[in-house]
């Protein structure tokens, strides 16, 4: 251990956004298991454990990078400060999206189920694409890109429009509680992780996002 | 600034600070003896020494500082190995003051403020501890200045020999020209040592803060891991061994035990993890009088320089290594903390009382 004062191995941010791309591998297996659980016919009891110790390992990582975090300001100083706060925020983030998987999983756990439903086949490929998004959050994290990032905000913009016309349209519609309310849930917890996704991405690119001041000709 | 670039620098500082010891040697060794013998007569009481060592530290704050001097002190045979030892105990208590001083600026966050001032704390009461165990034992026996002499004989001759050390060849040269300038202007005598003295002093304190400034450029990275590897995790001797890597990587204790506050203060780092970190930096600390004494001519030079490492290893050895007292300095600690937690002015109190107020009255009583 005192041998790793003379090792050469990343350090500082780099480390830590590289164990933050751990966490949202992690909040990723979380999701399509919890998904899993609630489109098909998967036994909840067999992914419960799986899901609760990813969760818990997201948690306990966030914890220790954050303090991690508190080390590398103290030792190295305020000066890039403003990193260190975007990369609080983004592992909060990365932190609740584990928290929204368990979510599902709990909404599974409840006894709703929404396999062999009609709409289940877009539920699932829904479910699809959302876990490949958290891929390319993964790879922005890593190799933050400019171009990627808007292309990828719209995207995500377009999901979440998509999902809250559809939470809306469950509320106000004639269909029975028993079919809507679950949905409306579902959509909601999906909605927070996709939007949780892009500000992962977004902190990723502007840690703080830049104050644009008007020109005085504007005023 | 390129690493490269920064580690020519450091190494240049190096030198730098070594000329600065050696021309402290000699700016005494110009003064008469009758004005040596007035300067030092002060310091030959050991209480009236070790308070001597607590007041020039906190007034450098650096027990690096301090102790060079006083390695350069006893190289001119000013004053002997005996009365230099509660010096350098004294040094080792006043270095404390930086982080304890780091620790009053979290007071407007009260549970802030009570794990940092116990976190800097634990540092006061483990070395106070130490001197009051080693202090008498010395002056009855002489084990610390026994020990280090008993090391010195091995390594580099008998007392009272000269040495033939190669740095000091190497830093002959600089400290001619720093005499001949002075003596160019005119100065000779009690006047030119003093101004030598003084040069070699502002030589060893400008050095050493550059040098720790670029240590800690050169090394942040690494002493950011090993602190992480610190945290929550590893055994009290690892802690202690990185402690040690990292304030001989940046040449000051202070450095060290500070990073440490503000952690403990977040609650990132707990007291009892912080505490052996403190006293591998009390042990790595001792390298810089070791460093020091390569520019000396005299044994005994080095000796004071192991005495320094030397009471700094018995004081882990009878105050950490047995479990029932390992943690009574962390007790007194948390106990202060929580008198200073209640009334904030109390901490000050304790700063003013401990490393000045006490420190003068040992002097006036007994120098």
């Amino acid at each position: 251990m005192v041998m790793s004062f003379f090792s050469k191995r990343e350090s500082g941010l780099d480390h830590i956004v590289a164990r933050a791309v751990g966490m949202l591998g992690d909040a990723r297996h979380s999701f399509d298991l919890a998904t899993l659980a609630l489109l098909t016919n998967t036994d909840t009891a067999a992914v419960e454990a799986d899901i609760r110790a990813t969760d818990e390992r997201i948690n306990n990582m966030e914890q220790q990078l954050r303090a991690e975090l508190v080390v590398h300001v103290t030792v190295q100083g305020s000066t890039d400060i403003g990193s260190v706060l975007g990369m609080i925020l983004l592992l909060k983030k990365i932190e609740r999206i584990g928290d929204q998987a368990t979510n599902v999983l709990d909404l599974a756990e409840s006894g709703v189920r929404l396999a062999g439903e009609p709409d289940t086949e877009a539920m699932l490929a829904e479910r699809g694409l959302i876990s490949t998004m958290f891929g390319e959050a993964a790879d922005l994290l890593s190799e933050p890109d400019v171009e990627r990032t808007e292309e990828f905000a719209e995207r995500v913009l377009a999901v979440v429009a998509e999902h809250r016309a559809k939470i809306e349209s469950y509320l106000h519609s004639d269909r029975p509680g028993r079919e809507v309310v679950p949905r409306a849930i579902y959509y909601r917890y999906l909605k927070r992780i996709v939007a949780n996704l892009l500000g992962i991405v977004h902190t990723a690119a502007e840690p703080i996002p830049a104050a644009n001041q008007p020109d005085d000709k504007d005023d | 600034m390129p690493t490269w670039f920064r580690s020519v620098l450091v190494f240049s500082l190096i030198y730098t600070f070594l000329v600065g010891v050696s021309a402290l040697e000699k700016g005494i060794k110009i003064m008469g003896e009758d004005t040596q013998e007035a300067l030092f007569s002060s310091v030959s009481n050991p209480i009236a020494g070790l308070c001597v060592g607590i007041l020039g530290t906190v007034l450098v704050q650096s027990s690096s500082a301090s102790t060079s001097v006083i390695v350069g002190l006893v190289a001119t045979g000013g004053i002997s190995v005996e009365a230099a030892v509660p010096m350098i105990m004294g040094a080792n208590i006043g270095t404390t003051v930086t982080n304890t001083l780091v620790s009053l600026g979290h007071v407007r966050q009260s549970n802030e403020f009570k794990r940092a001032f116990a976190a800097a704390t634990v540092h006061d009461f483990f070395n106070v501890m130490a001197v009051a165990l080693l202090l008498p034992l010395e002056l009855l026996t002489g084990l610390v200045s026994k020990t280090a002499t008993w090391i010195s004989d091995r390594l580099v001759g008998t007392a009272g020999t000269e040495w033939k050390s190669p740095v000091k060849a190497w830093v002959k040269k600089p400290v001619e020209w720093i005499v001949d300038v002075w003596e160019a202007v005119g100065l000779n005598g009690n006047v030119l040592g003093t101004t030598v003295v003084l040069t070699g002093l502002a030589i060893v304190l400008l050095s050493l803060t550059f040098i720790t400034k670029n240590m800690r450029e050169l090394v942040a990275d690494r002493v950011e891991k090993s602190v992480n590897k610190v945290l929550g995790k590893g055994s009290g001797s690892v802690a202690m061994l990185l402690g040690l890597v990292i304030t001989i990587a940046v040449q000051s204790s202070s450095i060290t035990t500070s990073i440490l506050i503000p952690l403990a203060a977040a609650g990132v780092l707990s007291l009892r993890n912080a505490y052996p970190v403190t006293l591998g930096a009390n042990v790595g600390t001792t390298i810089t009088a070791l460093l020091a004494a390569l520019a000396a001519s005299v044994p005994e030079a080095l000796t004071v320089g192991l005495a320094h490492t030397v009471f700094n290893v018995l004081g882990i050895a009878l105050l950490y290594v047995p479990r029932f007292v390992r943690y009574v300095p962390v007790r007194l600690a948390e106990g202060l903390a929580e008198v200073a937690f209640s009334r904030p002015a109390w901490a000050v109190v304790y700063v003013m009382t401990a490393f000045i107020v006490l420190p003068l009255i040992g002097v006036g009583l007994f120098g």
